[in-house]
C-alpha cells in the first residue's frame, strides 16, 4: 500500500494550519468527488456521499432493502463518522460503479473451518486466500444483496467515507474561519468555534470537496454515538401506511401489465399457443411467447390494461406443452438416488472432502461403539410475500427497469442482452422488495419483463407472476441427504466424525444462470453445499467431511441460510444424538467439545442460562438446543415445545447470538425473530414435491407458512458483547431452530426425526 | 361505476369496470391505491385486506360489483401523517415492520379487530389475524396490537417497547 502525505500550510491569527492527505490504497471502495452525478445545489465528496446547500447528507444505497433493515444500519454507519443525526441522512440511488460491489459476500465463499479464522487466530493460509477472493471480488465489483454480508462488506468503507468526508467538511471551515482544525467540534452537522463562528455542512461542502482531508481515522468504540444503539428503522412509516414502494407498486404513464405461464414441467416449453380466445376478451393486448431467461421455464406472456385482464387473458391461452427433452423431474427419485449416492460415497470415501483431519477410518476400526444415522431434507420454495414481478420500459433504444432485485448489476447486464443494446442504454431502479430471502438473487423475471416490453411500442409493462407461478417456478432449496457416522472408544469419548452428504450445488448452478461468462465445463467444489457440515466448531480429532455435488435438473437457488439451512439440521441432530448416546446432557456434551471454541462455547452457555437450560417445565413440555456458526455470526437456540394432538406447537425461543460488533440491537433481534421464524415454517410445513416435472404445492392453502397463532409467543434475542467487526445478522437465526426444535421433539416421542418437515 | 373510497366518490370507467374485477385490482391498477397488496389471490394470505362497509374483506375476491354503493377503506385513509391511528404509531413504537409488504393488510385486519373488540384477549388476536407474514414479525403484531388497543381504550401509561437485546 502506498501512502503520501501531502501538507498544506496556510498563515492565520490562530498560527499554521496542517492537512494531512492520506491516500487511500489502489482499488479502493472511495471513489471520487465526480463518482456520483450532482444535481444543482449538491455537493459530492466521494462515491458514497454528496452534501446538500441546506446541510443534509446524501448516501449512495447500493444495497436492497428486503426487510433486513440494510437501509437503516448503513445510514448509521455514515451518520456515526459525519455526526449527524439519522434524519439528516437522505438515501439516494446508487449507480453502475464498482465500488458498490459486495467484496465480504464473496470472500465468504471460502471453505474455510472456523477452527482455522477465529478472530485474531487467523492462519497465513486463511489471510491469503481472503485477500486473493476479496482482489477477485473487486475488480468484478458484483453488486449483490445477500450471504447476510452487508454490513460486514461496509463496515470499513461506508465508515471512512463518513470520516473522510467529515475531515474535509471540517478542513474547509478550518481554512475559511483561519481556525484550528482541532478546535473546532460538530453536532448534528453544525460545525462550530468555541469564539463563535457557526456554520451547517452544506456552507462549506464546495470548499471541502476541493479541501484535502486531514489524516483520517474512523472513531473509536467509545467515541460512538449511533452505533449500538436501537435507533428507529427509517424506513418503517412509509411502510405502515402504505407508501412505501415495493417493485408491484411502480405505476407510470400509460403502462401496460402483464401475467405469466410457464410451461407446468420444470425445463419445459409451450408447443402450439392458440391465443384466439385470450385476444377476444376485453382489456387483453397482446400475447408474447418467451423463452428462458436466466435459468427460467419457458413460457407465455399475456399483456393487458390491468394485472387482472392480464391474468384473465393468461387463463384462457390454450397451450400445447413440452416436455424438456430430458424427461421430466420426480422429487421421490430425486431423494432416493441421493441417499444411495450418499450411502455409496461414505462405504468408498467418496465425494469432495471439504473437511479431513487425522483418520477417521483408523478411528472407526478401534472404536468400541459406531453410531450411523441417514437424514433428509426437502426441496423448499421462497414464498416472498411480494410475488415476483418488474417493470420494464423500452422506448428509443433506451431502458428503463423498475425491479425489487438483490443482483442489480446482473439484472441490468440481463436487461441489456435481452433488449440488445448496451448496457449505457439501461437504467435500473431498485424498488423495495417484499422479502427477498435469496430468491431475488435470480434475475429471470428481469429478462421476461424486458423481453415483454419489447413488444409494447415504447409503452412500460409491469409483469407480475401470480402466487401460483412463484411457488411453481421458483429456485428451490436443493434436496439433499447425509450418512453421518460416529466413532466412540470405551470411555464414551467421540472420537471420529465421518459426514457424506449429497446434493445438487447451488453456486454453479446460479453461476450458469446469471454469469455464464465466468462458469466451465467442470463445477469447481461449491461451499454452500456443505457448509454446516464440514465448518463443525467441535473439537473432534478424527474428520472426514465430504460431499457428492448432484445434478438433478431441478433449478435450485439460494434459500436463506443457504446449506445451512439443512446442513445445520443434519449435523445439530446428530451431535444430539451423541450426547444421548454416551449420556451426556446435550449443552454441557457440547460444551465438553468446545474447549478450544470460547466464542461458541460463551454463546451457548448464554442461551442455556436465559433459557433456563435443566430447570423443571410443565408436564409435556421439553426443551431442544442446537448451536451453529454462519455466515461470520454464532447463534444458540433454545426452544420450548409441547405437542397438541401430535403436532409440535412451540411456546418460547431463547437465542443468543455473538454476531460481532453490534451496529443496531433492535434490528438483529428483528432478524433473530424472522430468522426462527422463517426456519420454523420450514422445519414444521416447507416441502416441495414434484412430480411428472410438475411442482405439487401452488399457493399458501397447500403450501401452509406458520401463521401469528402457531408463531411462539416469545422470541428472546440476548447478544454477546464483541470488538470483533460485525458478522452477519439475516440468515444466522434460521439454521438452529430446525434441530432445535426435533431435539426437542426427541425428548417428547423417544422417536428421532431424522426428515424435514418433522410433521 | 362510483365507487366510495376513503371519503371520495371515485368514478371507474365503464371499460375498466368489470362487475366481477376484483376490488383488489381496481384499488391498484384503476385507482392506483398501491398500498393494498396482492399475494395469493386466493384469500389465503390477507396481503390485500381492506375495510368494506365497515368490515375487513380480502379484496382479491371481493368483485367490484359487491363494492358498489358501500364505502371501502383502505390503508392510505387508515390515519393521516399527522394523526396516525393508533395501531400505526404502535406498529412504529414496535418497530413491526420488517420487508413491510404484508402490513398495510395486517394493519387493516387488526383495525377491524379493535374496532370490534377494545381488549382483545391472545386468542381473539389469534383468530382475527390469519394474515400471512414471511418475515415472522407475528410476536410484535400481537404486542402491537396490545398497545394499541390499550391507547384506544384511553388507558395511560406510556406503551411498553419491546427490548431489543
Amino acid at each position: 500500500m502506498k501512502r503520501r502525505s501531502m501538507l498544506l500550510l496556510g498563515a492565520g491569527a490562530a498560527g499554521a494550519l496542517v492537512v494531512g492527505w492520506g491516500l487511500l490504497p489502489p482499488r479502493g471502495r472511495q471513489g471520487g468527488a465526480d463518482t456520483l452525478p450532482v444535481a444543482t445545489g449538491e455537493i459530492g465528496l466521494n462515491g458514497w456521499i454528496k452534501i446538500t446547500a441546506d446541510g443534509k447528507v446524501l448516501l449512495a444505497m447500493h444495497r436492497s432493502e428486503m426487510g433486513q433493515g440494510v437501509h437503516t444500519t448503513l445510514a448509521m454507519l455514515v451518520a456515526e463518522e459525519l455526526d449527524v443525526s439519522l434524519a439528516k441522512v437522505r438515501l439516494i440511488e446508487a449507480g453502475r460503479d464498482t465500488l458498490y460491489g459486495n467484496v465480504a459476500g464473496f470472500v465468504a465463499a471460502l471453505p474455510l473451518h472456523p477452527a482455522d479464522m477465529e478472530p485474531g487466530r487467523e492462519t497465513q493460509g486463511v489471510k491469503a486466500g481472503r485477500w486473493i477472493v476479496a482482489k477477485a471480488a473487486r475488480e468484478l465489483g458484483i453488486n449483490m444483496t445477500g450471504g447476510s454480508s452487508s454490513v460486514a462488506d461496509a463496515w470499513d468503507v461506508l465508515r471512512l467515507a463518513g470520516a473522510t468526508a467529515r475531515a474535509q467538511l471540517l478542513g474547509a471551515a478550518s481554512l475559511q474561519w483561519r481556525l484550528p482544525l482541532a478546535e473546532l467540534v460538530v453536532a448534528d452537522g453544525v460545525i462550530s468555534h468555541p469564539s463563535g463562528p457557526t456554520g451547517h455542512y452544506g456552507e462549506f461542502a464546495k470548499a471541502a470537496a476541493v479541501t484535502p482531508a486531514s489524516s483520517v481515522a474512523v472513531k473509536e468504540a467509545k467515541d460512538w454515538k449511533l452505533i449500538g444503539k436501537p435507533l428507529p428503522r427509517i424506513d418503517l412509516v412509509a411502510k405502515t401506511n402504505g407508501s412505501a414502494g415495493f417493485g408491484i407498486d411502480v405505476r407510470l404513464p400509460g403502462m401496460l401489465y402483464a401475467a405469466m405461464r410457464h410451461c407446468p414441467m420444470l425445463g419445459g416449453n409451450p408447443g402450439r399457443v392458440d391465443g384466439d380466445a385470450a385476444m377476444k376478451l376485453p382489456g387483453v393486448e397482446r400475447v408474447v411467447r418467451l423463452g428462458p431467461y436466466a435459468g427460467s421455464t419457458a413460457g407465455v406472456a399475456v399483456v393487458g390494461r390491468s394485472s387482472w385482464h392480464a391474468k384473465q387473458g393468461a387463463q384462457a391461452l390454450d397451450i400445447e406443452w413440452r416436455a424438456p427433452p430430458a424427461g421430466t423431474l420426480d422429487s421421490r427419485q430425486i431423494a432416493a438416488g441421493l441417499e444411495a449416492t450418499a450411502r455409496h460415497a461414505a462405504s468408498t470415501q467418496g465425494g469432495f472432502p471439504f473437511y479431513a483431519a487425522g483418520d477417521v477410518q483408523a478411528a472407526s476400526a478401534a472404536a468400541a461403539r459406531r453410531i450411523e444415522a441417514v437424514y433428509h431434507a426437502p426441496y423448499l420454495a421462497h414464498a416472498a410475500m411480494e410475488p415476483i414481478n418488474c417493470t420494464a420500459q423500452v422506448k428509443d433504444g433506451k431502458v428503463e427497469v423498475w425491479a425489487p432485485t438483490q443482483l442489480p448489476g446482473m439484472a441490468l447486464a440481463l436487461a441489456a442482452r435481452t433488449a440488445g443494446v448496451s448496457e449505457d442504454a439501461v437504467t435500473l431502479h431498485v424498488t423495495y422488495l417484499g422479502g427477498g430471502f435469496g430468491r431475488r438473487l435470480d434475475i429471470d423475471f428481469i429478462g421476461q419483463a424486458v423481453r415483454i416490453a419489447l413488444e409494447t411500442n415504447g409503452r412500460p409493462v409491469q409483469l407480475l407472476w401470480s402466487r401460483e407461478e412463484d411457488i411453481t417456478h421458483d429456485f428451490y432449496r436443493p434436496s439433499g441427504a447425509a450418512v453421518m457416522q460416529a466413532s466412540i472408544d470405551a470411555q464414551g469419548a467421540i472420537t471420529g466424525l465421518a459426514i457424506t452428504s449429497a446434493g445438487d450445488a447451488v453456486t454453479p448452478r446460479w453461476m450458469e444462470r446469471g454469469l455464464p461468462a465466468l462458469s466451465g465445463p467442470i463445477d469447481l467444489p461449491d461451499k454452500t453445499a456443505s457448509e454446516g457440515l464440514f465448518d463443525l466448531p467441535y473439537a473432534i480429532a478424527n474428520q472426514r467431511i465430504a460431499h457428492v455435488a448432484t445434478r438433478s435438473g431441478v433449478p435450485v437457488g439460494f434459500w436463506r441460510s443457504v446449506g445451512h439451512s439443512h446442513n445445520a439440521f443434519f449435523s445439530e441432530c446428530f451431535i444430539d444424538e451423541l450426547a444421548f448416546e454416551t449420556q451426556k446432557d446435550p449443552v454441557a456434551f457440547r460444551l465438553s467439545l468446545l474447549a478450544d471454541m470460547p466464542r461458541h462455547a460463551a454463546v451457548l452457555k448464554l442461551a442455556a442460562d436465559k433459557a433456563g437450560w435443566g430447570k423443571p417445565l410443565p408436564a409435556g413440555r421439553a426443551r431442544g438446543v442446537a448451536l451453529h456458526e454462519s455466515f461470520g455470526s454464532i447463534v444458540a437456540e433454545v426452544v420450548e415445545v409441547s405437542l397438541a394432538e401430535g403436532r409440535p406447537v412451540v411456546h418460547r425461543v431463547v437465542c443468543a447470538a455473538d454476531v460481532g460488533i453490534v451496529v443496531n440491537p433492535g434490528i438483529v433481534a428483528q432478524q433473530m425473530e424472522s430468522a426462527v421464524i422463517f426456519g420454523l415454517s420450514a422445519a414444521l410445513h416447507g416441502r416441495i414435491d414434484i412430480v411428472g416435472g410438475v411442482v405439487q404445492q401452488t399457493n399458501f392453502p397447500n403450501h401452509p407458512v406458520l401463521k401469528l397463532a402457531d408463531a411462539p409467543r416469545v422470541i428472546e434475542t440476548h447478544l454477546i458483547a464483541s470488538t470483533n467487526p460485525p458478522g452477519g445478522v439475516g440468515e444466522p437465526g434460521t439454521p438452529p431452530v430446525a434441530p432445535a426444535v426435533a431435539n426437542a421433539l426427541f425428548v417428547l416421542t423417544g422417536k428421532r426425526m431424522r426428515g424435514l418437515p418433522l410433521v | 361505476m362510483d365507487l366510495s373510497v376513503n371519503g371520495q366518490t371515485r368514478t371507474v370507467a365503464d371499460a375498466d369496470g368489470d362487475p366481477s374485477m376484483p376490488l383488489l385490482w381496481v384499488l391498484r391498477d384503476v385507482l392506483n391505491l398501491t398500498g393494498t397488496k396482492f399475494g395469493c389471490g386466493v384469500a389465503a394470505c390477507g396481503a390485500c385486506t381492506v375495510h368494506l362497509d365497515g368490515q375487513a374483506v380480502r379484496s382479491c375476491v371481493t368483485p367490484l360489483a359487491s363494492a358498489a354503493g358501500k364505502p371501502v377503506r383502505t390503508i392510505e385513509a387508515l390515519g393521516t401523517a399527522d394523526q396516525p391511528h393508533a395501531l400505526q404509531k404502535a406498529w412504529v413504537t414496535h418497530q413491526v415492520p420488517q420487508c413491510g409488504y404484508c402490513q398495510s393488510g395486517m394493519l387493516m385486519a387488526a383495525a377491524d379487530l379493535l374496532a370490534k373488540n377494545r381488549d382483545p384477549s391472545d386468542a381473539a388476536i389469534d383468530a382475527a389475524i390469519t394474515n400471512i407474514c414471511r418475515c415472522g414479525t407475528y410476536p410484535r403484531i400481537r404486542e402491537a396490537i396490545k398497545t394499541a388497543a390499550k391507547a384506544l381504550r384511553g388507558e395511560t401509561g406510556s406503551p411498553r417497547a419491546r427490548s431489543p437485546a
